[in-house]
């Protein structure tokens, strides 16, 4: 485990890629804000976190873009731009790859599945508490 | 065989006032926040170094789960600090009290020496207890 003085240092350079998470972003730079070499910073924060600084960021960008594929009604190519992204072509095969089905699938299950425009629906959270808190049967 | 948890709940009065409380107090992540259909608000925190269990901050209201007697009565126990958060841990605890005393946030003991580590106790803003232990 990280001493505290290098856990503060490492949750400086996590807090930077959670606030600039829609930028791009270069592990040299991550890094600066941790005062680690690149290579130093990554192997760290793998320790510490579990996932390396880019597969915190990927995770990060792959949530947001959930978010606002069903809460907004802004393009793909829209959303890939917010979360971070110059090619659609690299968003849409990491978010297949996190998520399992393509944005435009996504948005478009989600969106069939919900009662209400832009809310998502409660197959989206677990059903224990869809269940106790809304009401909603898995059946 | 289950291997691991993922989910538990802390029953909180107030969310916009709880989320508050762990992202800018004691410093977790913010793991999902969205509206569910039928206004519910999913809300989730953890802390940076475990992602892999995330507490539900949820307010005990009206609906399938309470009546609305029960949801009073939950809401009057969490103010009476009826209820636990659980136990957070750290490297430090001596310094993350410090640093937790800085931002306002209420200690109930000091770091104090226990057979299983050093343990503050401290409360959050709804009410629950929690203890910060240095095992």
């Amino acid at each position: 485990m990280a001493t505290n003085y290098k856990f503060e240092r490492l949750n400086a350079g996590r807090d930077y890629i959670a606030d600039n998470y829609d930028a791009p972003l270069s592990l040299s730079g991550m890094a600066t804000y941790s005062y680690m070499s690149p290579y130093h910073f990554l192997r760290v924060f793998k320790n510490t976190y579990g996932e390396t600084p880019n597969e915190f960021l990927i995770r990060l960008r792959v949530e947001q873009a959930k978010k606002m594929l069903i809460t907004e009604n802004f393009s793909v190519s829209e959303i890939c731009e917010k979360v971070g992204y110059t090619s659609l072509g690299s968003f849409s095969s990491l978010f297949l790859k996190q998520v399992g089905m393509a944005p435009t699938v996504y948005r478009r299950k989600l969106w069939a599945l919900s009662a209400e425009s832009y809310r998502f629906p409660s197959q989206a959270i677990p059903a224990c508490y869809a269940y106790n808190f809304l009401g909603k049967s898995t059946n | 065989m289950i291997t691991s948890i993922a989910h538990t709940t802390i029953y909180v009065l107030n969310q916009d006032e709880a989320l508050d409380f762990y992202k800018n107090k004691l410093g977790f992540e913010v793991g999902d926040d969205m509206k569910v259909e039928g206004d519910f608000r999913w809300l989730t925190v953890y802390p940076k170094s475990n992602s892999q269990l995330q507490l539900v901050l949820a307010e005990p209201k009206e609906g399938p789960m309470f009546t609305k007697d029960s949801a009073e009565k939950i809401r009057s126990l969490i103010e009476e600090g009826a209820f636990g958060a659980g136990v957070f841990e750290t490297e430090n605890c001596q310094k993350t009290y410090e640093e937790l005393v800085a931002k306002g946030v209420e200690f109930m003991q000091p770091p104090t020496e226990q057979l299983y580590g050093v343990e503050a106790m401290g409360i959050d803003n709804s009410g629950n207890w929690f203890s910060l232990v240095q095992r």
